[in-house]
């Protein structure tokens, strides 16, 4: 059924007790052209195009609790394409593109709202970095403008400008940058394979790959064995796992982030605002708490939760830059488990096993990526070559010594 | 030869400000006290080289080097335990410790020294209710069974490594802290100090008024 | 988390750094006189087990008595089972095991 003023009002009617389910719950085939491990964003993004844009309808979507449930439900649904390095401005800004259209692509509301995205400076040196990263976007044609403190102080009046430690000096500014509602992402992108024909199977864990020759002819599962032409995964956290099963080791470590909520306050922050200096970054949601997080725990971890010295750090953060942030509640608090990778920039490539597909590697920035992910990924499983805007994502590259690593930081993931 | 002489001076100077801050006007729930002219000499073992150590410090000090977590106290000199194998030669002046030329004698070859005399600030905090204040910002437990008289811990309060023990009882049975900070972050955390005291009454001693 | 430090007694996991997996062991270079080739070196630097449940990870006790320390623990759960000192930390043993 699409959405629209008419269906709504067809729906308010019957007091909207008639609204149909918006995807099916098959039991799984025997078989299926692709199957793709993982029902988030990147697994239901990746269905999507590989049944709108490749003309394979043939797809599972195997999920081992609720699609959702894993980052696609943890993140801060910040969206941005502020990156400087090749490989990631381009491919960022075609997610960018890829989101400002989702609403009509996918019939769906998800909330998309390029309310501004603003990363402060506090120095000189900090200023000049930021010049140069917002350079590179302009000239990749991606919106970026440099603000100095008054300027700041118009858009942002209640920051703290006379931190003695971190004075704010102005900030790097893409107003085209700014939130999506996360569930919406993935239920809409769900409903839209859905009509496509695509199978999205919940509660059903991969246990272990079937293999012919060597070759991945499908995944053993808690709802039996499915036969697969190609098998994708977009497990982000547990890609390790999953990679372990067909005997792969990824220059990848799974890493614990907190992400905070405060109570409901009248509007506030306009956009999103990051103290990257204090480990801080904040937005307001539409039900109007804030949203806020900072750096990982800093521990390998799966456990979905993380420790108090990380909580208390990024309330300082928040102390020092937004001193009035004290006097609100904090409502909610959890942890999500981030495929780290060794530069800091994710994987979309082909693994040495025949008919195994990687996207992986998305750091504490996989949300984002979500549409362009699914895109790039669908290309490579359809065509079995990288899409032009992943061509750089290679698993191969710390090999060859090709890595794209935004902070300068090295193969210590933790601090990415 | 030097043709001008260091003169140093309390870290604590502009901080520290004299007299009772905070509720109250009945006694004190916290006393500050900072001494500004110390001793302080790190002493760290060589590999193998404990019983030597042990040896030269018991003849030099009047005590054996700490066990883990303690204090040990000489005749006029305090040792700090400080980390495995090391520990905190820690005196006032003016004394009559063994200068610092003597112990570099007393552990030659047993032991590496560093002279920490001017790089390090000395806090003590003490009063009925000293514990409640440090409990805002330690996160070691100071309960009498776990951190009893002659306890010692490094540790970290607000970010900043803290050599921390707890001396004898004060007159009136209260506990006393020793804080040993390094100097330059010490402005800092005798602002936490004071700060985290205010609710209790807080006396604060003048810089060499004694304790 | 709490973390027991061997030295110190049970300490607020704020006062520790994380530095990772303590299994994989440095190849030795053939400058070092060793014979290992570049596949090693690639394994030792990018690859990780990344394990789901109990490992043998280094911490280090920097806002403590700053030494480095072996501790397993669950990757799951956040459970210590043993912590221990690092060799080489602490000055009563003499050389210890993974000392040059």
């Amino acid at each position: 059924m699409k959405y629209s003023i008419f269906s709504l009002a067809r729906a308010a009617l019957s007091s909207h007790k008639n609204w149909g389910r918006a995807w099916r719950d098959p039991a799984p085939k025997s078989h299926y052209d692709v199957v793709i491990i993982g029902g988030g964003g990147h697994g239901l993004a990746t269905a999507y195009f590989l049944a709108k844009e490749y003309g394979i309808r043939n797809i599972a979507v195997l999920e081992k609790g609720w699609i959702g449930s894993g980052n696609a439900g943890r993140n801060t649904t910040i969206i941005r394409s502020n990156y400087m390095l090749p490989g990631n401005t381009s491919f960022y800004e075609l997610s960018m593109k890829l989101w400002e259209r989702m609403e009509q692509d996918l019939n769906y509301n998800t909330m998309v709202s390029q309310r501004g995205i603003i990363n402060l400076y506090h120095s000189d040196a900090q200023r000049d970095a930021f010049a140069r990263r917002g350079n590179a976007m302009r000239i990749n044609g991606i919106d970026a403008e440099l603000l100095d403190a008054t300027e700041i102080r118009k858009i942002l009046p209640f920051l703290n400008y006379d931190n003695a430690r971190f004075p704010i000096q102005g900030g790097l500014m893409q107003r085209r940058g700014g939130t999506a509602r996360h569930d919406a992402v993935v239920w809409g992108y769900a409903r839209a394979a859905d009509e496509f024909g695509v199978d999205i199977i919940q509660n059903c864990e991969v246990t272990g790959f079937q293999r012919t020759n060597g070759r991945i002819t499908g995944v053993e599962t808690s709802r039996g064995i499915i036969g697969a032409g190609k098998v994708g995964m977009a497990v982000a956290g547990s890609s390790s796992r999953v990679a372990a099963m067909a005997g792969l080791r990824l220059p990848i470590e799974s890493h614990v982030l907190q992400a905070f909520v405060s109570e409901a306050i009248k509007p506030l922050i306009p956009g999103v605002v990051t103290f990257g200096a204090g480990h801080f970054y904040v937005s307001q949601s539409d039900k109007g708490g804030l949203v806020f997080g900072g750096d990982l725990d800093g521990y390998n971890s799966y456990a979905q939760r993380g420790n108090m010295p990380v909580m208390e750090d990024v309330c300082e953060g928040g102390m020092a830059i937004m001193p009035m942030i004290g006097r609100v509640r904090l409502l909610r608090q959890w942890g999500g488990i981030m495929d780290m990778s060794m530069d800091g920039t994710p994987i979309i490539d082909k693994t040495p096993v025949d008919g195994l597909y990687l996207n992986a590697g998305w750091c504490y920035g996989g949300f984002k990526a979500t549409p362009a992910s699914g895109l790039v990924f669908a290309h490579l499983l359809a065509r079995d070559e990288p899409h032009e805007e992943g061509r750089r994502f290679r698993l191969d590259r710390f090999r060859r010594g090709a890595m794209i690593d935004e902070k300068g930081q090295g193969a210590q993931p933790n601090l990415h | 030869m030097p043709d001008f002489v260091w003169s140093s001076q309390s870290p604590l100077k502009k901080a520290l400000v004299p007299g009772r801050h905070g509720a109250g006007k009945a006694a004190p729930g916290v006393s500050l006290s900072h001494v500004s002219d110390i001793a302080l000499v790190q002493v760290m073992t060589r590999r193998g080289r404990n019983a030597d150590v042990a040896k030269a410090a018991k003849k030099l000090f009047g005590a054996e080097p700490p066990a883990a977590l303690k204090i040990s106290s000489g005749k006029v000199v305090t040792l700090v335990w400080s980390g495995p194998d090391q520990f905190l030669a820690f005196s006032e002046l003016p004394q009559t410790a063994p200068s610092v030329e003597q112990q570099e004698q007393a552990f030659a070859g047993s032991a590496s020294l560093s002279n920490q005399s001017d790089g390090r600030c000395q806090i003590r905090i003490s009063g009925p209710n000293a514990r409640d204040a440090l409990a805002k910002m330690t996160s070691l437990d100071l309960h009498d069974t776990v951190f009893p008289v002659g306890s010692a811990a490094t540790t970290s309060i607000d970010h900043t490594a803290v050599n921390f023990w707890r001396e004898a009882d004060d007159a009136s049975g209260n506990p006393v802290y020793v804080a040993l900070v390094f100097t330059s972050f010490s402005d800092t955390l005798w602002h936490l100090f004071v700060e985290s005291s205010l609710e209790y009454g807080v006396e604060v001693a003048a810089i060499g008024a004694g304790h | 988390m709490r973390i027991a430090c061997p030295f110190c007694g049970a300490r607020d996991s704020g006062e520790f750094t994380y530095l990772g997996d303590a299994s994989p062991k440095r190849p030795d270079a053939p400058i070092d006189g060793g014979t290992a080739v570049e596949d090693q070196f690639y394994d030792y630097v990018y690859l990780r087990d990344n394990v789901a449940g109990l490992t043998r990870e280094y911490w280090y006790h920097g806002g403590g008595c700053r030494s480095w320390l072996i501790a397993e623990r669950s990757t799951t759960t956040h459970e210590f089972k043993s912590v221990t000192a690092a060799p080489g930390a602490g000055a009563a043993k003499a050389k210890q095991a993974g000392e040059r």
